[in-house]
């Protein structure tokens, strides 16, 4: 008995205190008085406990759930994930939750596709530090953009020399393919600086006005562009 | 000892079962009570009659502006924002189409309901309506016959959402020309009053 109970009396004035108590309990009083009350009425910690417990788990769960990117939703096309329902109306509760969250307006199903990419062909997480070679053709679209950016704000003090390429913009080869290094030293060709010096970075490729929002399922890997990693500077 | 370990698992099967529950309904809560969301941050642009810019693309050196709150934007895109409450009538956004594509997106809390392009543009004009199912079937019942309005009418879920203008800029020299055709786009609510003199201007070249 006096090892069951100091364990479950030391969890349950915090308990207590977290919460408006259901009954007025000395503070003053020491742990013995705790561990009395806690006999007597353990029914009513008890309640407290489960209580507080799915209280603090539940809204922590939630929060976790919703901070960040969206958790579910997302098709996987070679290193690349498409959001097709990011914007739908038939969107899930979670992908809502982190839209309303965030301030996101994403991009609805007849704007556009989003696809995002944080590993490359081979499954390494992108890093800032490494150049990839960026190539290929993409889905069928108006236009399209390729972005990439580092996880929380940027460095004030590097200048912004370029955060991505546009279907226009883009120098492509004789077929139409194109190929990007992203790199942090100066490449020839189409060159994406690297957004910071260290530190994982997410590639994002907007299709806008694209048929292949509709019909995701019938996107391969040969239709987005292949991520190859060059090499890393350290 | 074992009768308070055993109601100890007890409490703490409960609690996780709760947990579950309260999980559920927080995600679930989320999007009604969420301040920052992109209806209510728009909100401050219900009586503009043109788009809130929430996203200039940088012209030159100059960054993007501070009133910028759309998490990861694309900095080729220019983004602008018409919030409506339907409670004040219909909306109707119009746009002229320009040399750079253009979209409109209606968005309500629960997501986009309605999405078009400049493709969709008849003789280089998208005026797009959006009313609730009652102004809906005012509308239908008001219309002339002989005269059909070739306004695209939509239905809202709700009545208060945004609709999101988006241009993109495919050279950085088309960059000040997307700022300026978020800005173009115009976004008005249809007042009671508005509605004959705008079908007056309607008739009148079926007149002549």
């Amino acid at each position: 008995m006096s090892l069951a109970i100091p364990g479950s009396a030391g969890r349950s004035p915090a308990a207590g205190d977290a919460r408006p108590a259901p009954k007025p309990r000395s503070l003053g009083g020491a742990g013995r008085l705790v561990a009395r009350a806690w006999r007597k009425s353990s029914v009513a910690g008890l309640a407290i406990y489960a209580l507080a417990l799915g209280g603090v788990l539940g809204l922590a769960s939630a929060d976790w759930a919703t901070r960040g990117g969206y958790p579910f939703g997302g098709v996987r096309i070679g290193a690349w994930t498409a959001w097709p329902r990011a914007g739908a109306a038939q969107s899930d509760p979670y992908t809502r939750a982190v839209n309303a969250r965030r301030g996101e307006i994403p991009l609805a199903v007849g704007e556009g596709l989003l696809l995002t990419a944080s590993v490359d062909d081979q499954g390494q997480a992108l890093d800032a530090a490494c150049s990839y070679r960026i190539g290929g053709g993409t889905p069928p679209a108006r236009a399209w953009t390729l972005t990439v950016a580092g996880r929380g704000p940027r460095d004030p003090g590097r200048p912004a020399v370029r955060e991505g390429f546009t279907s226009t913009e883009i120098l492509r080869s004789a077929d139409g393919r194109f190929a990007l290094v992203l790199a942090p030293e100066v490449q020839p060709g189409n060159w994406l600086p690297s957004p910071r010096d260290s530190g994982p970075v997410r590639l994002a490729l907007r299709l806008y006005d694209t048929p292949a929002a509709a019909s995701v399922g019938s996107l391969d890997r040969d239709s987005v562009p292949a991520i190859t990693r060059l090499g890393c500077a350290s | 000892m074992r009768v308070v370990n055993l109601r100890f698992v007890y409490a703490t099967l409960i609690g996780l079962v709760l947990a579950g529950i309260v999980h559920i309904a927080a995600v679930l809560a989320i999007p009604r009570l969420s301040e920052t969301d992109a209806v209510s941050r728009a909100r401050t642009s219900e009586n503009l009659d043109h788009p809130q810019p929430i996203y200039t693309v940088a012209t030159g050196d100059d960054p993007a502006p501070p009133e910028a709150w759309l998490p990861i934007p694309d900095p080729a895109v220019a983004v602008g924002v018409c919030a409506y409450d339907l409670a004040d009538g219909p909306m109707r956004i119009s746009a002229r189409t320009g040399p750079l594509s253009l979209s409109l997106a209606a968005h309500a809390r629960r997501g986009a309901f309605y999405a078009v392009t400049d493709q969709a543009a008849v003789r280089g004009a998208l005026d797009l309506v959006i009313l609730t199912r009652a102004q809906y079937d005012e509308a239908l019942a008001d219309d002339d016959e002989n005269d059909p309005s070739r306004d695209v009418r939509i239905v809202a879920p709700d009545n208060r959402g945004v609709v999101v203008v988006r241009v993109i800029a495919g050279l950085p020299s088309q960059r000040p020309g997307a700022n300026a055709a978020v800005q173009a786009v115009s976004c008005t609510t249809d007042t009671a009053a508005d509605e004959p003199a705008g079908k007056d201007l309607t008739v009148k070249p079926a007149g002549r």
